[in-house]
């Protein structure tokens, strides 16, 4: 999934430590969402949502309606700015590869937007659907499910996803030590 | 949607009278300065920690909160109450700038720089102020183009999928219209300042040469 470049999006960024917008930049997509909302209802129907998308980024249709279902959360076929807002971030979190800090910073909406049912839980199948926001491969969603599903009954509750941000974000940061590391190492052994 | 205007102060005296250390202290992303671009011209001695009143020196927002879309509402309320405090003490300054400002004036006589500049930098102070909270123009064109893209080929699907006589298909065609009125205004405009601010060309009469193109013999 990636932003078209030179996309409105495109120039936005996250913050990359809370990996939220600034407010200057949360002014102009709002400015942007208006322009977006024809029939003057602060919302987004479906079709325009559909071609914001397919204009912005390179997603296929069924994953854009999978995102409009995931975010219509009160099933009306509309959205709103808090809804835009939230993919947005997605969005530039996935492009400017900040999906683990971002997801661990925001553990309780990602896991609430990923709780399809409601019932406090994500199922295998449900978080399969849309690993493609996260930059989650097959193989990685199912060793979540194994090393993280305490209670085993092959869903996530919220502590078992917490915990598994926060073991990615470790991993995350080891990885970038290690290659800082090796960077130093290369450099030391040049100038020897 | 119009806001509130946040009040700013961008007294241009002040700028004038700031240490020139301040000035290194510019935001590091660049993208953070789209709304103080004219500003990085090395004429005007302003630190943009100065301008970009919702940032601290380093360039990050000062009104930074840790919730979602209310953390935008709650951080303008912020920044309003941090560019208040500003202009209150930019305002005691003003005096001892306007001293500092006549002083550096005869100190820099020699330089391009003259008091008809400084004064002609103090009408922009409400530009400023108002693009504290406007959007650039560039960047509203930039969005503008997208959206009527968006809108063009949403108005085939709602053609396609309810009809050229459905109202919803008539209210985005008459959208799409008034975006592009407004748009093509706007150009008109724009085209009309750059033609007005061109320098006209010298007239030049037949049979006689420029004396600059004739070689010097």
């Amino acid at each position: 999934m990636r932003l078209k470049q030179g996309s409105f999006l495109w120039y936005l960024y996250l913050d990359k430590v809370h990996c939220l917008l600034s407010v200057r930049n949360v002014k102009t997509l709002l400015e942007y969402f208006h322009l977006l909302d024809v029939h003057g209802k602060n919302t987004l129907n479906d079709v325009l949502f559909y071609h914001f998308l397919h204009h912005a980024t390179d997603l296929n249709k069924t994953q854009i309606n999978l995102v409009f279902d995931l975010l219509d959360w009160s099933a009306v076929g509309e959205i709103g700015f808090e809804q835009f807002y939230v993919l947005v971030c997605i969005l530039l979190a996935h492009e400017n590869h900040l999906e683990e800090q971002f997801m661990y910073r925001h553990s309780r909406t990602v896991f609430d937007l990923l709780d399809l049912n409601g019932d406090q839980i994500i199922s295998p199948k449900n978080f399969g659907m849309y690993r493609f926001l996260f930059n989650i491969q097959k193989q990685e969603l199912k060793d979540l499910f194994c090393d993280f599903d305490i209670t085993g009954d092959h869903r996530l509750n919220y502590q078992e996803f917490k915990l598994y941000t926060i073991v990615r974000i470790d991993k995350l940061q080891k990885r970038q030590n290690k290659t800082e590391e090796n960077a130093k190492r290369e450099r030391s052994i040049l100038c020897s | 949607m119009e806001e509130k205007p946040s009040k700013v102060s961008l007294k241009s005296s002040d700028r004038h009278g700031l240490d020139k250390e301040s000035k290194e202290r510019v935001c590091s992303d660049i993208r953070d300065l789209w709304t103080t671009a004219t500003l990085s011209q090395s004429e005007l001695n302003t630190p943009l920690s100065d301008v970009c009143l919702n940032f601290d020196a380093e360039g990050r927002s000062i009104s930074q909160t840790r919730d979602w879309y209310g953390q935008g509402r709650r951080s303008l309320d912020e920044g309003d109450k941090a560019s208040q405090k500003l202009r209150r003490s930019s305002s005691m300054e003003i005096n001892q700038g306007k001293e500092d400002t006549a002083s550096e004036i005869k100190a820099e006589k020699s330089s391009s720089r003259s008091s008809l500049d400084i004064s002609k930098h103090i009408p922009h102070q409400a530009y400023w102020a108002e693009q504290q909270n406007r959007v650039p123009l560039p960047l509203m064109e930039l969005m503008e183009n997208e959206v009527l893209e968006i809108l063009t080929e949403a108005l085939w699907s709602y053609r396609l999928g309810i009809g050229r006589d459905h109202f919803l298909t008539k209210e985005l065609r008459q959208y799409i219209e008034g975006l592009k009125k407004r748009r093509s205004k706007r150009l008109y405009v724009i085209e009309d300042a750059l033609g007005s601010s061109r320098p006209e060309p010298a007239p030049c009469h037949a049979g006689s040469p420029d004396p600059s193109l004739t070689p010097s013999e």
